[in-house]
């Protein structure tokens, strides 16, 4: 039986590409200033790989461009609006170095440098009072 | 003029939206520690995918099969978030075979 190699090629694109977003993602809304570059780039370059996916007559190179371009094109969605709206309700926690993070630091009471997420689950939900407290013993 | 790349990123995007859905759903009712099961069942995934002789199919089954490994490294934290109260939180959750074994290994999160 002959191997179809298609799925793993998609398999690989979805999940490099799923990885690799979520990383740089926040690794870049953290600490650029000027986020419509990236922004800018995401949109092109997602663009362009969808117009690559198109072109190309392997079966293969159309799959992972066509499946890279549309990350590339959420990837420009959380860079724009969707990464920055969870650092403004301290989802995502702030750079204070960073001058637009800064802002959202003084403009929105919830934003925090704090990472909520660096924990392990426990079990049990947290109170109010224990939230409070987590919050105000970092700052 | 090769339309497959396109659809089956489209395609893709709807199957990794699916994830954010049972992520949630599944870490509420289930518990993060279903992670291996949820690993293993996209490994079973992409491994069938290479003996499907019908492109988009082979191309949709990978796409599912890494879309199950990623949303295995995404429980963790999802647990976090519903203890965080971010998300609904149900104390009673249906454990999977072997929870204690599992809760000895480090849960992936990537």
């Amino acid at each position: 039986m002959e191997i179809n190699f298609i799925g793993l090629a998609s398999a690989a694109a979805t999940f490099l590409g799923v990885w690799i977003g979520h990383v740089s993602v926040r690794k870049i809304e953290r600490e650029v200033e000027r986020i419509w570059i990236p922004s800018a780039l995401a949109l092109t370059f997602g663009i362009a790989l969808e117009l690559a996916s198109f072109r190309t007559g392997s079966l293969i190179l159309s799959t992972i461009c066509g499946i890279l371009g549309i990350t590339l094109l959420w990837d420009w969605l959380e860079l724009a609006y969707r990464q920055p709206k969870r650092v403004m309700k301290g989802h995502a926690p702030a750079n204070p170095g960073n001058s637009r993070h800064a802002q959202i630091l003084a403009a929105y009471p919830d934003a925090t440098t704090i990472d909520w997420l660096d924990r392990d689950p426990r079990g049990t939900p947290f109170s109010e009072d224990e939230l409070h407290a987590i919050k105000d013993g970092t700052k | 003029m090769n339309w497959f790349g396109i659809l089956v990123g489209i395609s893709t995007l709807f199957i990794i939206g699916l994830g954010f859905v049972w992520v949630i759903r599944g870490e509420r009712y289930f518990g993060y520690l279903w992670w291996p099961y949820a690993m293993g069942a996209g490994i079973i995934l992409m491994v069938i995918s290479t003996s499907v002789t019908n492109d988009y199919v082979c191309a949709l089954l990978g796409a599912m099969g890494a879309s199950l490994l990623w949303g295995s490294t995404e429980l963790k934290e999802q647990a976090i978030r519903g203890e965080l109260g971010w998300y609904p939180f149900r104390h009673e959750k249906i454990q999977p075979p072997f929870a204690k074994i599992i809760q000895k290994w480090k849960a992936p999160s990537l």
